[in-house]
C-alpha cells in the first residue's frame, strides 16, 4: 500500500481454495492476511486482534457470517467487514449492511473487484480511524477543559477574599465561599437579583459601573464596615467584566478583610491623639503664662513672674523630655527589626547609669546595692536598649523612693534566663494602679506623686524593649512599701557557657 | 463687675498652672476665686463654700471627671440655680463637639455651657457676665 501502512485483513470463509487464494493474492499487494476456515475461528482471531478490514463468508456451516462480524464489531466497532456471498441478492445486501457490515462482494469475484471493494474498505476505515483520534482528540481536550473549569472553581473556592460576579442586570452569576461569610448570607442564589441585598456602599461599587452600562477600564474600592464596632472591616474593589465586543458582561467584587490592618490603624490614630493631648497640655500651660505677661490689664507681682517662668520652663522640660521618650519609642519600634546584638557587660552599664543619677541619689540620700551571682552567662543584646531600660527603671527606682530609702539591683540567672532585678523602697502602687502601669502615659496620680515629673512612657519603653527579646515582665508592689521590677531575657541560643565576671 | 459683692467662682482643674493661670484671669477681672485640683476636693468646696459659679475641666484623673462634678451640683438644691461651665480640649483632639444646648446631650451633660481650651478670658467672663445678669434680673 502507498502509505507504507500494511492494511491487515481477516479472511473467514469455509472454501479452503478461496482462502489461500485470496490470502496469496492480497499478500501479494502487500496486505497481511489471516485466514480462519470457520465462523467460530473467525470470531476467535477477529475478536482477539484488531483487524483492520475482514472479509467473511456469508454462508458457512458453523456460524452464519453476519453472526460472525457482528461478534468482531461487539469487540472492535472499527473494523470494516465486507460480507461475501454466492447467494448475492438486494436482501442479503441490506441486511448485511443493516448489521454493520461496509459493503458486500458477490462470489465469485475478479481480482479487480477484490481490490475495488477492499480499497474502498480500507479507505473508509482510514476515515474511521481519522474521525476516531480526531474525537479522541476533542474527548481530551474537553476533559482538559473541564479539568481547567474545575480547578478554576477550586481556586476561586479557595482564594480567602470575597469573591462576587453580577451580569450587567445585577444578578448574581458567580461567588466563593468567602463571599457568602463575608456578606453573612446562607446562600446566594445565581441569577437572582442581589444588589438589593448588599451591605448599601458594595450595592454602590456595583451601581457605578451597572447605571452606565459602559465598560471602563477603571476599579472603584471602599472600606466597608460589614460589622460594626470595627469588629469586620472589608476593602471592597469593583471591576468591570467585558464581553468580547467590548460591552458591559458584568461586574465582580473583591472582598479583602482588613479588619487587623484597621484595628492597627485604630490604635495608631488613638495612640497619635492620645501624644497630642499630652503634648499639648504643657504647650497650653506655657501659652497661658504668656497670656498673663501680655495682658494688659492684669498685674504680676515680681514674685508671681518669677513664680510662672519658673513653671513654665519645668513645663517645657517635661515636653522636651517627652518628645525624647516619644522619639525613643519610634527608634526602637525601627530597632525590632534592626538590632546590634553583641555580648553586653551589664555592669558596666549599671555602674554608667548609677554615675548618671549621682546627683539626684545623693540628694535622697539613696544607698544603692548592685548584686550579681557568681557564674552568670553572657547576655547577647543590644546595648543601646538595655541601657535604655535600665536608665528608666533606675530612674523611676530614684523619683519614686523616699528619703534615705534603698535600691537593689540583683543579677542572676535561671535556665535559658537572665534576670534582673530592682527593687525599690519607694511609694508602691496601688492594685489599680498595677494594672495601668505599662500604659502610654500613665503615672499613678495621688498625693505623693504631684511633685514628681515624668512623661508616662518611661515603663511602656521598656515593656517594649522586654517584648522585643521576647522577655517577661514581673511587677511586685505593695502600696508604701515599694516596688520591685523583676526582667527575665532570654539568653540567646540556649545557655552561653562563657562567663562573666560576677560584681558586687 | 457693677456690684460690691464680688460673685464667688469655683475653679476646678487638675493641671495646677491652667488653674492658676484661669484664677489669675478672673480675679483680675473681679471676681473671688476659689479653686480645686481634683474633682473631690471641688465637691467639698462647693458644699462649704456655695459658689455663684462653677467652671470644670472635662477630663481629670483622679476621682471624678467634670461632667461628672457637675451632674452632681446640678443635681444639688442649690447648685441647680448656678451656672456650671465645663472646658475641654476634646474637641480638639477627637472632633467631637460637645454642646450643652442640643436636646440629648442636654440630657448627660448636666452643665450650661461647655467651652473649648485654650480659654479665652473675655469669653468666659462674656458667658459668666450673661448667666449672672440673667439671674440678676
Amino acid at each position: 500500500m502507498e502509505n507504507g501502512h500494511c492494511p491487515k485483513i481477516l479472511i473467514v470463509d469455509d472454501e479452503k481454495g478461496l482462502r489461500i487464494g485470496t490470502k496469496r493474492l492480497l499478500e501479494g499487494e502487500g496486505y497481511s492476511v489471516e485466514t480462519a476456515e470457520n465462523g467460530y475461528d473467525g470470531i476467535k482471531l477477529g475478536t482477539t486482534t484488531e483487524f483492520d478490514l475482514a472479509i467473511i463468508d456469508l454462508k458457512m456451516p458453523d456460524i452464519d457470517g453476519i453472526q460472525v462480524m457482528k461478534e468482531i464489531l461487539k469487540v472492535y466497532p472499527d473494523s470494516v467487514c465486507l460480507i461475501a456471498t454466492g447467494y448475492a441478492s438486494y436482501e442479503t445486501a441490506i441486511e448485511a449492511i443493516k448489521f454493520g457490515a461496509f459493503s458486500y462482494i458477490p462470489k465469485p469475484f475478479t481480482p479487480e473487484e477484490l481490490f475495488q471493494k477492499l480499497s474502498q474498505g480500507y479507505s473508509r476505515r482510514e476515515l474511521i480511524l481519522e474521525k476516531k483520534k480526531w474525537k479522541q482528540e476533542r474527548e481530551e481536550r474537553l476533559l482538559e477543559v473541564a479539568f481547567e473549569k474545575s480547578r478554576l472553581n477550586t481556586i476561586i473556592n479557595s482564594i480567602t477574599d470575597g469573591l462576587l460576579v453580577v451580569n450587567k442586570n445585577g444578578e448574581a452569576v458567580l461567588y466563593n465561599p468567602s463571599a457568602l461569610k463575608y456578606l453573612s448570607f446562607d446562600q446566594i442564589k445565581i441569577e437572582e437579583y442581589i444588589i438589593d441585598k448588599l451591605h448599601p456602599q458594595i450595592a454602590e461599587l456595583i451601581n457605578k459601573f451597572l447605571s452606565s452600562q459602559k465598560c471602563e477600564q477603571k476599579s472603584f474600592s471602599s472600606e466597608v464596615e460589614l460589622k460594626p464596632n470595627r469588629e469586620f472591616y472589608v476593602e471592597a474593589t469593583s471591576s468591570p467584566v467585558a464581553n468580547p465586543d467590548g460591552t458591559l458582561a458584568g461586574v465582580v467584587v473583591v472582598m479583602k478583610d482588613i479588619t487587623e490592618l484597621k484595628k492597627i490603624e485604630f490604635l495608631k490614630s488613638q495612640f497619635v491623639s492620645m501624644v497630642s493631648h499630652e503634648l499639648k497640655a504643657p504647650i497650653a500651660a506655657v501659652y497661658g503664662y504668656l497670656k498673663l505677661f501680655s495682658d494688659t490689664s492684669i498685674h504680676l507681682s515680681e514674685e508671681q513672674k518669677l513664680n510662672y517662668l519658673n513653671r513654665s520652663q519645668i513645663r517645657l522640660d517635661g515636653l522636651l523630655k517627652m518628645v525624647n521618650d516619644l522619639l525613643d519609642i519610634s527608634r526602637m519600634e525601627l530597632k525590632t527589626v534592626n538590632k546590634e546584638i553583641k555580648e553586653i557587660d551589664l555592669h558596666v552599664i549599671i555602674k554608667a547609669i548609677i554615675e548618671l543619677f549621682q546627683i539626684e541619689i545623693k540628694k535622697k540620700n539613696i544607698s544603692v546595692n548592685v548584686k550579681s551571682s557568681e557564674m552568670l552567662p553572657c547576655l547577647h543584646a543590644d546595648q543601646d536598649e538595655i541601657s535604655r531600660l535600665f536608665t528608666n527603671l533606675i530612674s523611676n527606682a530614684i523619683k519614686y523612693n523616699k528619703t534615705n530609702g534603698s535600691i537593689d539591683i540583683i543579677i542572676s540567672s535561671s535556665g535559658n534566663y537572665i534576670i534582673l532585678e530592682i527593687k525599690d523602697t519607694g511609694i508602691g502602687l496601688k492594685p489599680a494602679e498595677k494594672t495601668k502601669l505599662f500604659q502610654e502615659f500613665f503615672r499613678a496620680k495621688n498625693e505623693k506623686t504631684k511633685d514628681i515629673s515624668g512623661t508616662g512612657l518611661g515603663l511602656s519603653i521598656v515593656k517594649r524593649i522586654v517584648d522585643s527579646y521576647s522577655g517577661k515582665l514581673e511587677v511586685e508592689s505593695e502600696f508604701n512599701i515599694g516596688t520591685s521590677f523583676k526582667i527575665f531575657l532570654p539568653l540567646r541560643n540556649g545557655i552561653n557557657n562563657k562567663e562573666q565576671k560576677a560584681g558586687n | 463687675m457693677q456690684s460690691d459683692v464680688k460673685k464667688k467662682i469655683l475653679l476646678v482643674d487638675d493641671d495646677l498652672d491652667l488653674l492658676e493661670q484661669n484664677k489669675i484671669l478672673l480675679e483680675s477681672r473681679g471676681y473671688q476665686v476659689i479653686t480645686a485640683d481634683n474633682s473631690k476636693q471641688g465637691w467639698e468646696l462647693f458644699i462649704s463654700e456655695k459658689p455663684d459659679a462653677a467652671i470644670l475641666d472635662l477630663i481629670m484623673e483622679e476621682h471624678d471627671s467634670g461632667f461628672v462634678l457637675s451632674y452632681r451640683i446640678k443635681k444639688d438644691n442649690y447648685g441647680k440655680n448656678i451656672p456650671v461651665i465645663v472646658l475641654t480640649s476634646a474637641a480638639y483632639f477627637t472632633g467631637f463637639k460637645f454642646s450643652a444646648s442640643t436636646g440629648e446631650e442636654k440630657e448627660w451633660i448636666r452643665c450650661d455651657e461647655v467651652i473649648n481650651k485654650p480659654v479665652v478670658a473675655d469669653e468666659l467672663v462674656k458667658k459668666l457676665e450673661s448667666y449672672f445678669s440673667l439671674k440678676d434680673s
